[in-house]
């Protein structure tokens, strides 16, 4: 695992940025002017969506062996940043035994599996042979190498040698388990080109670049539409690849993508854990959390690809996503009222709520067991939105949540601790923001007093001069960064590590400026960014792999 | 996901039959060593975790090292039952944890079996995560079980080196990791009782054909897989190469399960599982976590694997306990946080730890009903409850809240209260730790890092 390589790849980026790299090239290379900026990439482990996916695409049926895998580490706050991923015994076992689902599933229909080689006319090693080249490009995503070839090859062999493995099926099932438990599937390896474009940079070669692709706009393997663009050599060019993403964005599979995302940056998955007093809420129940959870995520989904498509609607659109259940709980009864299972748009009073900050997932998650937690809601917006990092409590500092007061509203318990000067600097840069959310209680609805008291939700952004000042209300804040160029910029740099799978260092300031630059243009379009990011010089290009050398 | 079925009718048929030689019915057919010899009976390690600290103020029960009282304490009292196979340890510092980078809950868990620093790193940020002195990494340690795990191995080829279990952890992080194979290798947890009861058991209800089919198909397939792994490393960088080699080291391990022949003691039976229903749900935790350790406790005892832990969530576990007779509204980790004047969640945080103290009384029950020789499974083991902090509100590693079960075979003088004293350089929990080995017979003189301390804590033993 790595140790900070990022800022040692930084120190000569920066200055490949910049101009020239100086005698400190390791590799050799003299003073070679460069104008890319790339840095060495990690390899990637799939995580557990994307493997689902991927085998799905890759057999033709639908895959969730992997939901039993270990869950990914988090760090960025998404849990796909390819260095802090390990490995251990139970991950392998895990792969070893999907592999083995997989493999006993797929050979139940052998004319789908494969469909241009019939073992009882054309011969148990022909067809064999053919389905280890075709199948395992795909499974590799990219052609099987020589040695490659040989050793699967020799795996059918000796299986069929064996009387108690001699048929076809065992030897194509236990070909399928070797490809699946194999780094070139479990992991994207990337090499680059074999001579570099200037200096120690390379070119991705074709078929990592539609990896690249595959992954970042479906979180899954590529179509045969982009592996025969590989196979051809024509994802070299930015041109190229802009109009693949475009056909792609168009596909269902980029809306599973665009979905998991927002799953983690909204961090959806909190809410599995959420548990609520009965008696504070005695109408909250488990089977809300899926409801909140599809909610959220129909909701993007529709503001993406069926909306307006921009980040100011995300956050300040006069809709939400509801099923008939769901819309029970929250209490709609005007004429659009959704009657069945299906999540569909219904109108919100725009006074009240405004885009997913009101969304009975956030609200429920960035709360407590018997109340909302304006600090929790303010350090949403500062970190998620505004990618503001707060720093955390002292080490050992006693922190007293203020016991429950029947007397008081949940602002008023509030305001006395930020009164307290040793949390003051910091919650001053929370609480405000979150005392404007209070008109929503711990489950997501809507409340105007509390104990007895009128709710107070005047808050305030502080610190910060482009969403900064004083605001009523959720709707009135979700309309001030809607507007906003530091949120976008958020955004944009929220997706660089999702996609990229990894944080940003210094040496990618040059692809980071190109992405929030061409994101501002659009209008805070999210296609338009997704797009963006296939023509960066982070997703083009990485650094030489030096055998052995530090990353 | 599919799921094997269990086939208890398949295996005497197999047992019955002339198949002689597999492994497994080798094993079987054996007389049952444990069942004749009690010394014979191999030892074990237990590590069983609960978070946020536990009842400091307290924790000392009334009388003296060898008469102490905790029939009504308010929260050892469940452990009556085991007083006499217990040492209640008081006074022991996590003195590393505050020479590491990283946060109190942080370094209290990540240097809890390791005694060793955290790593620098940027995989996990305290705030501002854009400077570098905010970030830190994983353990930077072996963690104590999977050294004894190690030195197993190199005795007993048990079909599992250890087994990790989870109890809604649901998450990877170095606040919710606390095994580590080496510096910088957290290792998961088996956090789903179903799935367990399937990967561990189910080879003792296969046909005995259909199992040594599939271990030489496993075979066959690994020796690929390994190849392609080894092949791959030389190419990579360094630290992509650590990775890859990390992946090669974890197929080799099961290529060597797979010529396991798991000693099966008396008691072995398949265990059977009550549904637990979502397996993360808050409501569920007491249901899950029994049924872990049933299924921990049943592994011991068919031998699938002498070191294991159970992990209650994670450090900073905000748990609602809302299966108590009386539910408490908040989450464990929010109340820890409260004032110690703080009456109402003094009591609550009191009745957290209270249950824990059931659920660890649980395990050494469940430990004991399993007759090994002349006594029991807890006889032959010894079995740590470990926590990252003192206590919640002050975030606290000195002093630490360590209870010790079971003798390991005579090792330890149990039936006592310890108190050593705290706040000085002599009673660190890397001593702990050394013990431990000790008792596990691997007999080392210090742990993680030794200018906290060599050599066992003094007074364990008999």
């Amino acid at each position: 695992m790595r140790h900070h390589h990022g800022w040692v790849a930084a120190l000569g980026l920066l200055a490949a940025c910049t101009g020239s790299i100086g005698d400190g090239d390791e590799d050799g290379n003299g003073t070679v002017e460069s104008s890319i900026c790339a840095v060495d990439t990690p390899i990637r482990r799939m995580t557990r969506v994307e493997y689902n996916r991927t085998a799905r695409d890759l057999f033709g049926f639908d895959v969730d062996v992997a939901d039993a895998f270990v869950a990914e580490e988090e760090s960025n706050g998404f849990n796909n940043q390819a260095s802090s991923l390990t490995v251990s015994e139970l991950h392998v076992d895990q792969f070893m035994q999907a592999a083995e689902l997989l493999s006993a599933e797929a050979t139940l229909d052998m004319a789908m599996l494969l469909p241009d080689c019939d073992p009882a006319a054309d011969g148990d090693a022909l067809c064999a042979g053919v389905f280890i080249e075709k199948f395992g490009q795909r499974a590799f995503r990219r052609p099987l190498s020589a040695d490659e070839i040989a050793a699967y090859q020799a795996l059918f062999d000796k299986t069929l040698a064996d009387p108690e493995t001699a048929s076809f099926e065992v030897g194509i099932q236990l070909v399928i388990q070797a490809l699946l438990q194999s780094s070139a599937f479990l992991y994207r390896v990337e090499f680059g080109m074999p001579s570099p474009v200037e200096a120690d940079v390379v070119l991705l070669d074709d078929w990592e670049t539609a990896s690249r692709l595959s992954y970042l706009l479906w979180g899954s393997m590529p179509d045969d539409e982009l592996f025969a663009a590989a196979a051809s050599g024509k994802l070299r060019t930015p041109v190229e690849l802009e109009a693949q993403a475009r056909r792609m964005l168009e596909d269902p599979r980029a809306r599973e993508a665009v979905r998991t995302f927002h799953e983690q940056w909204l961090g959806l998955g909190h809410l599995e854990a959420v548990s609520k007093d009965p008696i504070a809420y005695p109408n909250f129940y488990p089977g809300l959390i899926p409801l909140w959870r599809e909610e959220t995520a129909a909701f993007v989904e529709n503001v993406i690809f069926d909306g307006a498509g921009d980040v100011d609607s995300l956050l300040a659109a006069d809709y939400t996503m509801m099923n008939a259940e769901l819309a029970e709980f929250y209490g709609v009864t005007s004429p659009d009222a959704p009657t069945g299972t299906e999540f569909v748009k219904v109108k919100v009073d725009p006074s009240e709520r405004a885009g997913v900050l009101t969304q009975g997932s956030l609200l429920a998650s960035h709360a407590k067991g018997d109340r909302s937690s304006p600090v929790l809601r303010g350090k949403f917006v500062r970190e998620q939105l505004l990618c503001e990092l707060l720093p955390l409590p002292p080490n050992d500092l006693v922190i007293t949540p203020p016991p429950l007061d029947s007397t008081k509203t949940t602002r008023e318990q509030f305001e006395e601790i930020g009164a307290n000067p040793d949390c003051a600097g910091c919650h001053l840069m929370m609480n405000p923001i979150g005392f404007g959310f209070e008109n929503f209680d711990a489950v997501g609805l809507y409340r105007e007093e509390q104990n007895g008291k009128t709710i107070d939700a005047s808050g305030e952004v502080v610190g910060n001069d482009e969403v900064g000042g004083e605001f009523n209300g959720v709707a009135e804040l979700a309309e001030r960064l809607a507007g906003s160029e530091d949120v976008r910029s958020c955004v944009a740099a929220q997706w660089f590590r999702f996609g990229y799978g990894r944080g940003d260092t210094e040496a990618d300031i040059c692809s980071m400026d190109n992405l929030q630059e061409t994101f501002a243009a659009s209008g805070g379009n999210i296609k338009e960014l997704l797009v963006a990011l296939t023509q960066t010089d982070a997703f083009r290009y990485r650094r030489e792999v030096v055998a052995g050398g530090d990353q | 996901m599919i799921r094997k079925p269990l086939n208890r009718r398949a295996m005497l048929r197999g047992a019955g039959g002339i198949a002689i030689g597999l492994p497994f019915l080798d094993a079987m057919l054996r007389p049952k060593r444990s069942s004749a010899a009690g010394e014979e009976a191999p030892k074990r390690l237990l590590i069983f975790f609960s978070a946020n600290g536990s009842a400091q103020d307290i924790w000392a029960p009334s009388g003296g090292e060898t008469d102490f009282d905790i029939s009504s304490h308010p929260v050892h009292a469940p452990l009556q039952p085991h007083r006499d196979d217990i040492i209640i340890i008081d006074g022991v510092d996590n003195e590393v944890s505050y020479h590491s980078g990283g946060d109190g809950h942080q370094t209290g868990m990540g240097c809890m079996l390791t005694a060793a620093p955290l790593l620098a790193g940027d995989d996990f940020c305290l705030g501002a995560c854009d400077d570098p002195t905010n970030t830190i990494g994983w353990g930077g340690g072996i963690s104590v079980d999977q050294y004894v795990a190690d030195q197993v191995e190199k005795e007993a080829n048990t079909k599992f080196r250890s087994l990790e279990m989870g109890v809604q952890v649901n998450s990877s992080t170095v606040w919710s990791r606390m095994s580590y194979k080496g510096p910088d290798q957290p290792l998961p947890h088996r956090e789903d009782p179903s799935q367990n009861l399937v990967d561990l058991f189910s080879d003792l209800d296969a046909d005995p054909l259909e199992l040594a089919l599939l271990r030489k198909k496993r075979k066959s397939v690994l020796d690929v897989v390994g190849d392609d792994y080894q092949r791959l490393a030389p190419r990579l960088g360094k630290d992509d190469k650590v990775k890859v080699d990390q992946h090669l080291d974890a197929i080799r391990a099961i290529e060597k399960r797979l010529d396991a022949n798991g000693f099966v003691g008396a008691a072995c039976e398949m265990p059977t599982l009550d549904p637990t229903g979502d397996i993360f749900a808050n409501d569920n935790y007491p249901a899950v976590g029994r049924a872990q350790t049933d299924l921990l406790v049943m592994a011991l005892a068919c031998d699938l694997t002498r070191v294991g832990s159970i992990q209650w969530n994670s450090s900073v576990s905000n748990k609602r306990f809302s299966w108590l007779p009386t539910p408490i509204a908040e989450g464990h980790h929010d109340l820890s946080h409260f004032d110690d004047g703080d009456a109402y969640a003094l009591d609550a945080i009191t009745r957290v730890n209270h249950w824990y103290t059931e659920q660890f009384a649980y395990l050494l029950a469940a430990m004991k009903a399993i007759p090994e020789g002349e006594g029991s499974l807890l006889d032959n083991s010894v079995v740590l409850w470990v926590n990252e902090l003192g206590k919640g509100n002050s975030h606290t590693r000195r002093d630490m809240p360590f209870v010790l079960a079971g003798n390991c075979q005579g090792y330890f003088d149990t039936g006592r209260y310890l108190n050593y004293g705290g706040n000085d350089q002599d009673h660190n929990h890397g001593r702990l730790l050394v013990s431990l080995c000790h008792a596990m017979g691997y007999p080392i003189d210090s742990f993680g890092m030794p200018e906290y301390g060599t050599g066992p804590l003094p007074n364990l033993t008999g």
